[in-house]
């Protein structure tokens, strides 16, 4: 799992590549420390290379969003497999998470 | 497929062994990138239950994960020897008040991923069954 971080158009952009699960929580919650502490106001985390979540990696992604809401910062999730999707809906985790099809239209208008 | 019986310590590196064993021998079968997910999904939620909330990671506590197919469905039984608990009283992650928790959602996936999902009395035992062909 590795999670690269890009400034691009004024906003913060996280590619996460590989799995979200119990073993790559705390690696993708550190990766995220900074940003989080520096109250960081947008970030795009783009899936696209994420072949797997489970409930813990779905828990991380809740947690993020909740420290960016307590700056009021906001987050969005772009080009989701899927399969991932599924679980966002299943969960209803949809209607907590902005989620756009891909990671130009996640950036426009952010 | 035939039956298998496995027993192996509460340590998490069993929990992707678990899924890989199950998905390794249901290659026969051809079911789907889709269904290998949720498979793997719910044998990585329940196993990992088993070991840190059932076994409480205690080494000397063992699990078991016994697998078969029965016609085209897909049965998979895992037990700890915790004390068990009561599924029913899991919260009910999707509703509005509970979005925002970090916790609750494996039980829930299972449920909603898999055909039918079973627990003895004690609750210890979870019984998942899935039509894969």
């Amino acid at each position: 799992m590795a999670v690269r971080i890009d400034p691009k158009q004024g906003l913060t952009v996280c590619h996460i590549d590989g799995e979200i699960d119990i073993n790559s929580s705390p690696m993708i919650k550190k990766s995220f420390d900074k940003l989080i502490s520096q109250k960081t106001p947008k970030i795009v985390i783009n899936l696209s290379k994420v072949t797997y979540v489970d409930s813990s990696g779905l828990a991380t992604l809740v947690e993020l969003l909740k420290n960016m809401r307590s700056y009021n910062g906001r987050m969005r999730l772009a080009c989701m497999s899927p399969k991932i999707k599924s679980l966002f809906e299943i969960t209803k985790l949809e209607k907590l998470f902005e989620i756009l099809a891909d990671e130009e239209t996640a950036i426009t208008n952010f | 497929m035939e039956k298998k019986d496995i027993k192996f310590d509460s340590n998490s590196g069993y929990i992707r062994e678990s899924s890989s064993r199950i998905l390794k021998d249901l290659e026969i079968y051809g079911i789907g990138e889709k269904a290998e997910f949720e498979i793997k999904l719910c044998v990585e939620e329940a196993v990992r239950n088993a070991i840190v909330h059932g076994n409480k990671s205690d080494p000397k506590r063992q699990v078991r994960l016994c697998y078969w197919m029965d016609k085209d469905v897909l049965n998979i039984e895992i037990e700890d020897e915790g004390a068990g608990f009561n599924h029913e009283l899991v919260k009910d992650p999707t509703k509005e008040e509970n979005l925002l928790r970090t916790s609750g959602r494996g039980v829930f996936l299972i449920k909603k991923l898999m055909d039918k999902v079973e627990f003895n009395t004690k609750g210890n035992i979870i019984i998942m069954k899935k039509r894969v062909k």
